[in-house]
């Protein structure tokens, strides 16, 4: 089978009327989780992976992992719409890789221009979504192809690049990066070893046998952190919620728009790609580039709307970029598909080189079901942009004990044990805390979900070497890999030592 | 905003970690069968590197400028009560059922973040602790604790 024929296959599991509910659920929380200041789409993410498994419960195990991971890649490029709403309306940004879009978006809003700011961000996230998937199709396929020459040695420096990738983009402190990604690494250690089968770390209680759960560390770190964070912090949305006004675009906005969108689109989708680097950095660059080539850039930040149009295109292509890596060869490169990936492997699913082979129904239909899904948030973002401006004035009061209740509901109904609820709460607090003295969650989350597979890999490697690790280092891919890993840490710091200002990526 | 003192405790207590995966994994059996490279290898690897990352970390410490706090003020007593609340609800979930135990930490959590209005919060509480119950048990067919048989 080619390509197309696969993606028709994939249409055919897309088009099964659950998949389609699940699909436009997913987008419609997406935009709801992007809307919200406070819950970013990794915390939405982690906090519907429980919920949408008791969801598919009843489903054959192919069947619900399609279905899971169709609902929690919507919330992903749905929160990517949603960003953009309070960003323009209230000069808040929902996600961090809305935060530029605040730049001219506001300004386009103080002048009555609001609808059209809106609803240029939303085409430009569709066509950006499109855009990307195109590739993703065309690109799937060899990119699985490639890897799956890879062997264990390769694989390990693969992971490790991945790791050093993110950990070199996150957070402010380089060093607490790296702490954090050993310290998810060695969590992952804790339970049985799957190699020799020797219990680890486990001091015979019995919940620790399994290892530590990822779906509760997941949703304690991100969804339980984010409302203590709220809940100490009292953060309140004050300011005045601009008029959305009229929601169709001029035709002169549309001309206008057109370049920057496209510009974005494949910008954003090849910053995605790269490990590390993510919708926040994709949205950045674009901005600039932007202002670089326009001819009269003393227009931005005074409601310029390519300023709009350039980094809504770019975060969206680039959550569609960030599925490649983590889909065809299982190396994510942000903390959002970590999560993603934690998922697919709760079912089952391992993702890499095998995906598309052995299980050709989820990876061909979540990718015709992001093209679907592109469309149902075009069509909810466009006509309904005003319900979900109403979204901004839910009052926390109600909001954060919900979510607490249903984290716990959530972590409950799959682990039936009350020991993982106090897990739970306890990652609640130590991410509450870790996140607000700068420790990034992200790095962590990745070496939980990678900690495994680079153990494997790298005792595979090394049983066939007879424990000799040069092997490492004498095949040449794996050695670019650990070269490419090294710079990915090394030039960030060095430019930081010659006090050259870094973006970090705080999305993760 | 860097925080000296929390990142002081934080190395310590991320140096102690890594000694315990250390120490833990040297009484783990060596090798395992048909291999060299034994379960310990690559927790003992890693317990080293979090040990000096730790300490990087400790020496960093002293090399922050000492900057104005921004002045936060933080609500530790909601905080505090919210954690007792949801502990008290962990605890509870599997001996009071979860329609009650959910009722009760979400009209504590309710009025604790606004005091009031309690004809709404008991009206939001009832729906949403007997909604999730509902769905899940007898639409859902899952299992959850059911009412306390008292």
């Amino acid at each position: 089978m080619n390509t197309l024929e696969f993606l028709y296959q994939g249409f055919l599991v897309s088009f099964q009327w659950t998949n389609l509910f699940y699909a436009f659920f997913g987008v419609l929380i997406g935009t709801a989780v992007g809307v919200l200041p406070g819950i970013g789409p990794m915390s939405g993410v982690a906090l519907l992976i429980p919920i949408t498994s008791t969801l598919t419960s009843g489903a054959s195990p192919e069947d619900a992992a399609a279905s899971s991971i169709i609902l929690l890649a919507g919330v992903y490029y749905g929160a990517m719409y949603g960003g953009s709403t309070t960003s323009i309306l209230l000069n808040t940004p929902g996600e961090s890789s809305s935060v530029v879009t605040t730049l001219d978006g506001y300004q386009m809003a103080k002048q009555g221009r609001a609808g059209a700011a809106l609803s240029i961000s939303a085409i430009g996230s569709f066509v950006a979504g499109i855009v990307s998937l195109i590739f993703l199709v065309f690109l799937a396929g060899p990119l699985s192809d490639l890897a799956i020459k890879f062997g264990p040695n390769e694989y390990f420096s693969l992971m490790i690049l991945g790791l050093c990738a993110v950990s070199g983009l996150a957070g402010k402190s380089l060093t607490k990066a790296l702490i954090m990604t050993v310290s998810g690494l060695l969590l992952a250690t804790i339970g049985l070893d799957n190699v020799s089968g020797v219990a680890r770390f486990t001091f015979d209680i019995p919940y620790l046998y399994q290892g530590l759960e990822f779906l509760t560390i997941a949703v304690g770190l991100f969804a339980l952190g984010e409302v203590f964070k709220s809940i100490l912090e009292r953060e309140s949305t004050e300011g005045k919620i601009a008029k959305v006004g009229r929601v169709i675009p001029s035709k002169e906005n549309l001309k206008k728009s057109a370049a920057p969108i496209a510009r974005g689109s494949l910008l954003g989708f090849f910053i995605g790609i790269l490990p590390g680097a993510g919708a926040t950095l994709a949205s950045f660059f674009s901005y600039l580039i932007e202002k670089k080539v326009s001819k009269h850039p003393d227009q931005f930040g005074k409601g310029a709307i390519e300023g709009v149009a350039a980094p809504e295109s770019a975060n969206n292509a680039a959550s569609g970029g960030a599925m490649i890596p983590m889909l065809t060869m299982g190396v994510p490169g942000s903390g959002t598909t970590a999560i993603l990936m934690g998922a697919l492997i709760m079912y089952n699913v391992q993702p890499g080189p095998l995906l598309f082979e052995d299980h050709p129904q989820v990876a061909w239909g979540l990718i015709a079901s992001m093209f679907i899904g592109n469309l149902m948030l075009l069509i909810l973002n466009m006509p309904l942009v005003k319900v979900f401006a109403k979204i901004i004035e839910t009052p926390p009061k109600y909001l954060l004990p919900l979510i607490i209740a249903i984290s716990v509901f959530g972590v409950y109904a799959v682990q039936v044990t009350t020991f993982d609820l106090y897990l739970l709460i306890a990652f609640g607090v130590i991410g509450y805390f870790l996140a607000k003295n700068d420790f990034p969650l992200a790095p962590l989350v990745l070496g939980l979900v990678l900690g495994p597979m680079i153990e494997n890999n790298l005792r595979r490697a090394l049983t066939n070497s007879n424990g000799d690790y040069s092997v490492l280092f004498t095949h040449p891919i794996s050695l670019a890999f650990l070269i490419l890993a090294l710079l990915w840490i090394a030039v960030p710091l060095v430019l930081k030592y010659r006090g050259k200002k870094v973006i970090t990526n705080e999305e993760g | 905003m860097i925080n000296r003192t929390f990142d002081r405790w934080a190395s310590i207590v991320f140096v102690l970690v890594g000694i315990f995966f250390i120490v833990a994994s040297k009484s783990l059996s060596t090798t395992a069968y048909g291999s060299g490279v034994g379960p310990d290898v690559f927790p003992f690897g890693l317990g080293i590197l979090l040990v000096l990352l730790s300490i990087r970390l400790f020496y960093e410490t002293f090399r922050y400028q000492a900057n104005e706090q921004e002045k936060v003020t933080l609500d530790w007593k909601r905080f505090l009560i919210v954690i007792v609340a949801v502990l008290f609800y962990a605890s509870s979930l599997e001996w009071l059922g979860y329609i009650l135990s959910t009722f009760i930490f979400l009209v504590i959590t309710f009025q604790t973040m606004e005091r009031g209005k309690w004809i709404s919060t008991i009206l939001v509480s009832g729906f949403f602790s007997g909604g999730v119950y509902y769905l899940y048990v007898n639409v859902l067919k899952g299992v959850l604790p059911s009412f306390p048989l008292f």
